[in-house]
C-alpha cells in the first residue's frame, strides 16, 4: 500500500496516559493493523500487534506507539514543560476521513466564520490576510507564521472579539501544533495540538491536546470548548469527497488563503508521506 | 438565573434544554461536566445528585430534575406565557405531545447510542442501534409527512411544541452516527423549520442557518 | 442514460438545497431566491465539501466549509477569504441538466432529459426510500391494494414503463402514479403523485400504504393480499 512503510516510521497516539486500568485490554487499529493495549499492574502499559510487543512511550499526556524499531524521533513541544501551563488532554473523537484531511483542516483559518460561527470567526470578518509559510528543511516541518484572524471568542478565556495571531507547525504528517494569542496572559501563547491516530487511510481517531495559561476555567470548561470546536469540524471532514487527501493540484482548487495547505500537500508528497492521500487525479 | 444545568456540550439531551432556553429567551447557569473523557457524570458528587448517572441534571427552584421531558414541561409551564409549547389545558394535544416525549427517548437509545460509538468510540451494539435508528427516523418522517398533507409543519398541531424540541436533537445529529438525512425530505424540511426559529441555538454537528445571516451581501 | 426523478418540487422550497443520487453520482439540487433550480456534482471545487450542506444566498449557493459562492451559471462568484478578488471564471461546479415538470425534479447526467408526458393535474404526495431492490418493491406492490375515497380498489399490476407505475381507474385516468428512482441494487426511492379525487385522509392513506409496501418489500415475505 502506498505510503504504508513511510507511515510505519512515525509515532502515533492511541490512548490518554493513565486512562487504562489494571488488566484492561483495549483493541484498536493503527494503519489498518489491529493492535492491543494492555493495562498493567504498575500502570505501565504495553502494546502488541499480532502478539509482538511494539515500542511504547508516554508523552504529552498520551500513550504513543510505532511499528518501527528505529522510528523517527517524537517531535518536540518545549512549551509542554513550562511551569504554569495547564495541560489538557481532550479525549478521542473518531472521524470518517483521511487522517491527512483532519490535519489539513486544522491548518485552515478561512472556514472559521462558517464552521465555528461566532466563536472563532463571524461574517463579515472573513478576509484572510497574507501570511508566511515555509517548509523548514533542517527540522523537516511545515511552518506558517504571521497568521491573523478576527475572532469573536478565540478561547474559553476570551471575552470580546480580538484579532488573534497564530503560528502553525506540522511536526509530523499526522501531528499539527498551533500557537495562538493567549487572552489572559499577553505576550504568551496558548498551545493547541491535534494528534491523529490513523485507524486506516479513511478513518482516524483524533486526540486534541492543549497546554494553556488559563486559571479561571474548569478543566471541564476547557475540554468542552475544544470538543465543541473539533466536533464542528468533524461534520465537515465526514463530508469531503474523496475521503482521502488529493495531492494532485488538478483535483482541488486552492486560493491564497490556502498557502499552508498547499505547502502541507507538497511536503507530504515530497516526503512520500502519502498514507491517506490520493496521489493521482480521479 | 432561572435554573442551573449540569451540561455536556456534545450531549443531545443537554442540548434539548439549551435549545428550549434559547427559544424561550431565558438565561441559566451552565456547569460544564467532563462526560468524555473524564466520566465526571459518574463522579461521587454527581451520582449523589442523580443516582441514574445521566446528564443533564437541572436544579430548578427546589426540584432536581434528571429527565429531559420533565425539564421541558417545567420550562414551558414556567416561562411560556402564551402556553403554546405545552398547551396544558388541551387534553388531546398534551397527550399527543407526551407520546412524542416518550418516543424521544427511543431516539436517544438508538441514534444517540450509535453516535456515542461512531464519534466517541463507546462500546455499543452498533448494528442494532443503527437499524433501530432507521426505524425511528422513518416514524418521524411518516408523522411529518402526514402533518404536511394536513398543511402542518410540526409534530403536533399547527405550531411548534416541546415534542419538536425533544425529538429535534438526535434526529438532527443522526449523520454524526452515520445515518444521513438524504432519504427523509419531510425531516429535512422540519429540521430547517426548527433551525429557523427565533432564538435557535446551534450545537456541534448542527450548523448555523447561514441563509438567514447577511442576506443580500 | 435515463432521466431520473430525484424529488418532489414541493420538497425543495426557494433558497434551499437538497442531496440526491443518480446511480453512483452524488448530486446537490438547489433553488435560488428567484426560483431557478440547478443540479450539480455534490462537491465544492475548492476542498471537496458536499455542496448539499451549503446555504443559498439570493441567486448563489454557498459552500458550508469556506462560504465560496456559486451562481446559477455554475461559476464561482465570491470567495469570502478574499473579498476583493474576482474569482477566475475557471472555478466552477460540475453541472447537470435538471428539469422541473409535473411537480417533480428530473435530473439527466448526459444533458438530454426525457420526461414522460403522461401526468396532468397530479399532486405530490410524498417520496419514500426502500432499502431493497426495485424488484422487491414491485413484488410487494403486487401483493397489496389501495382503496380510493370512492371505495374503488386499486391494485398495482400495470407497470407503465421501466420507472413508472400507474394505478388506474376504468376511464384510464391515473389516480396514482409511482415514479421510481433507482440509486443502487439495494436502494430505491419512490415518488408518489395522486390526482385531485383524493381527500386529505385519502392522501394520508396513500402515505401509510407505501409504508406497508415497504415493510413487505424489505422483509421479502409475500403476505396475503390485504386491503387498507
Amino acid at each position: 500500500m502506498a505510503g504504508l512503510e513511510r507511515a510505519k516510521e512515525d509515532w502515533y497516539p492511541i490512548a490518554i496516559a493513565g486512562s487504562t486500568v489494571d488488566g484492561e485490554q483495549l483493541d484498536t487499529s493503527l494503519l489498518g493493523i489491529n493492535i492491543t493495549l494492555h493495562g498493567d499492574k504498575d500502570r505501565e502499559i504495553s502494546v502488541t500487534a499480532d502478539g509482538n510487543n511494539l515500542p511504547v512511550q508516554t508523552r504529552y499526556d498520551h500513550v504513543w506507539t510505532t511499528f518501527s524499531e528505529n522510528p523517527r524521533p517524537l517531535f518536540d513541544i518545549p512549551e509542554a514543560d513550562e511551569a504554569g501551563r495547564v495541560l489538557v488532554p481532550c479525549g478521542v473523537v473518531r472521524v470518517k476521513c483521511s487522517p491527512l484531511r483532519a490535519v489539513e483542516n486544522f491548518l485552515d483559518i478561512a472556514h472559521f466564520p462558517f464552521v465555528h460561527t461566532d466563536v472563532l470567526g463571524a461574517e463579515p470578518h472573513t478576509e484572510v490576510e497574507p501570511y508566511d509559510v515555509k517548509i523548514d528543511e533542517t527540522i523537516d516541518e511545515v511552518i506558517a507564521t504571521k497568521v491573523k484572524f478576527f475572532q469573536p471568542q478565540a478561547a474559553k478565556s476570551a471575552g470580546d472579539g480580538i484579532v488573534t495571531d497564530y503560528v502553525y507547525r506540522v511536526a509530523a504528517p499526522m501531528v499539527s501544533i498551533l500557537y495562538k494569542t493567549c487572552p489572559p496572559k499577553p505576550g504568551s501563547q496558548d498551545v493547541i495540538t491535534l494528534f491523529v491516530q490513523p485507524l486506516d487511510e479513511e478513518t482516524c481517531n483524533v486526540w486534541p491536546w492543549m497546554a494553556l495559561y488559563d486559571y479561571e476555567n474548569s478543566m471541564a470548561d476547557m475540554i468542552s470548548f475544544q470538543q465543541m470546536i473539533f466536533v464542528q469540524d468533524r461534520s465537515i471532514l465526514e463530508n469531503q469527497l474523496p475521503r482521502k487527501l488529493p495531492l494532485d493540484p488538478k483535483m482541488e482548487i486552492p486560493t491564497r488563503a490556502d498557502m499552508t495547505s498547499i505547502a502541507y500537500r507538497r511536503w507530504l508528497k515530497r516526503g512520500g508521506a502519502i498514507y491517506g492521500a490520493l496521489t493521482e487525479a480521479v | 438565573m432561572s435554573f442551573k444545568l449540569y451540561n455536556y456540550v456534545l450531549s443531545g439531551n443537554c442540548y434539548k434544554v439549551r435549545l428550549f432556553a434559547g427559544v424561550l429567551g431565558i438565561n441559566y447557569d451552565s456547569i460544564a461536566v467532563d462526560f468524555h473523557p473524564g466520566q465526571e457524570h459518574k463522579s461521587d458528587d454527581l451520582m449523589q445528585l442523580n443516582p441514574a448517572g445521566t446528564l443533564p441534571i437541572m436544579i430548578a427552584d427546589d426540584l432536581v430534575l434528571t429527565e429531559t421531558s420533565a425539564m421541558l414541561i417545567w420550562m414551558a409551564s414556567k416561562f411560556d406565557s402564551d402556553n403554546t409549547w405545552w398547551p396544558a389545558t388541551d387534553a388531546a394535544k398534551t397527550a399527543a405531545i407526551v407520546q412524542w416525549l416518550g418516543f424521544s427517548s427511543d431516539l436517544t437509545s438508538t441514534i444517540g447510542e450509535a453516535r456515542l460509538h461512531t464519534m466517541l468510540n463507546r462500546d455499543v451494539k452498533i448494528e442494532k442501534a443503527l437499524a433501530d435508528g432507521i426505524v425511528a427516523l422513518r416514524r418521524i418522517e411518516a408523522q411529518l409527512t402526514e402533518q404536511g398533507l394536513r398543511g402542518g409543519a410540526w409534530l403536533v398541531g399547527e405550531s411548534p411544541t416541546i415534542a419538536d424540541i425533544a425529538c429535534f436533537p438526535y434526529v438532527a445529529l443522526a449523520p454524526d452516527a452515520g445515518l444521513e438525512h438524504d432519504d427523509y425530505p419531510a425531516i429535512r424540511n422540519w429540521l430547517y423549520a426548527i433551525r429557523s426559529l427565533s432564538g435557535f441555538v446551534t450545537m456541534p454537528g448542527i450548523h448555523e442557518v447561514h441563509e438567514l445571516r447577511n442576506e443580500g451581501d | 442514460m435515463v432521466t431520473e426523478p430525484v424529488g418532489l418540487s414541493n420538497n425543495l422550497p426557494i433558497k434551499r438545497v437538497m442531496p440526491a443520487r443518480v446511480g453512483d453520482t452524488d448530486i446537490a439540487v438547489w433553488r435560488s431566491a428567484s426560483g431557478v433550480v440547478s443540479a450539480w456534482l455534490n462537491r465544492c471545487p475548492h476542498r471537496g465539501m458536499r455542496l448539499s450542506h451549503g446555504f443559498v444566498r439570493g441567486e448563489s449557493l454557498a459552500c458550508l466549509y469556506h462560504g465560496w459562492q456559486y451562481g446559477c451559471d455554475n461559476k464561482c462568484k465570491y470567495i469570502p477569504a478574499h473579498p476583493a478578488l474576482e474569482p477566475p471564471t475557471t472555478i466552477q461546479t460540475m453541472a447537470y441538466t435538471v428539469v422541473e415538470k409535473h411537480g417533480v425534479l428530473w435530473v439527466s447526467l448526459d444533458g438530454t432529459p426525457e420526461i414522460p408526458a403522461l401526468f396532468e393535474k397530479l399532486q405530490p404526495v410524498r417520496s419514500i426510500s426502500f432499502n431493497c431492490s426495485n424488484e422487491d418493491v414491485l413484488s410487494a406492490l403486487a401483493e397489496t391494494t389501495l382503496t380510493c375515497d370512492d371505495g374503488q380498489v386499486l391494485s398495482a399490476s400495470d407497470m407503465q414503463s421501466q420507472n413508472i407505475l400507474i394505478l388506474d381507474n376504468p376511464q384510464n385516468k391515473p389516480k396514482l402514479a409511482v415514479l421510481f428512482q433507482k440509486s443502487s441494487a439495494a436502494n430505491v426511492t419512490a415518488h408518489l403523485l395522486a390526482d385531485n379525487s383524493w381527500s386529505i385522509d385519502g392522501l394520508i392513506r396513500i402515505s401509510r400504504w407505501c409504508e406497508l409496501v415497504r415493510r413487505r418489500a424489505e422483509i421479502k415475505i409475500p403476505d396475503n393480499r390485504r386491503n387498507l
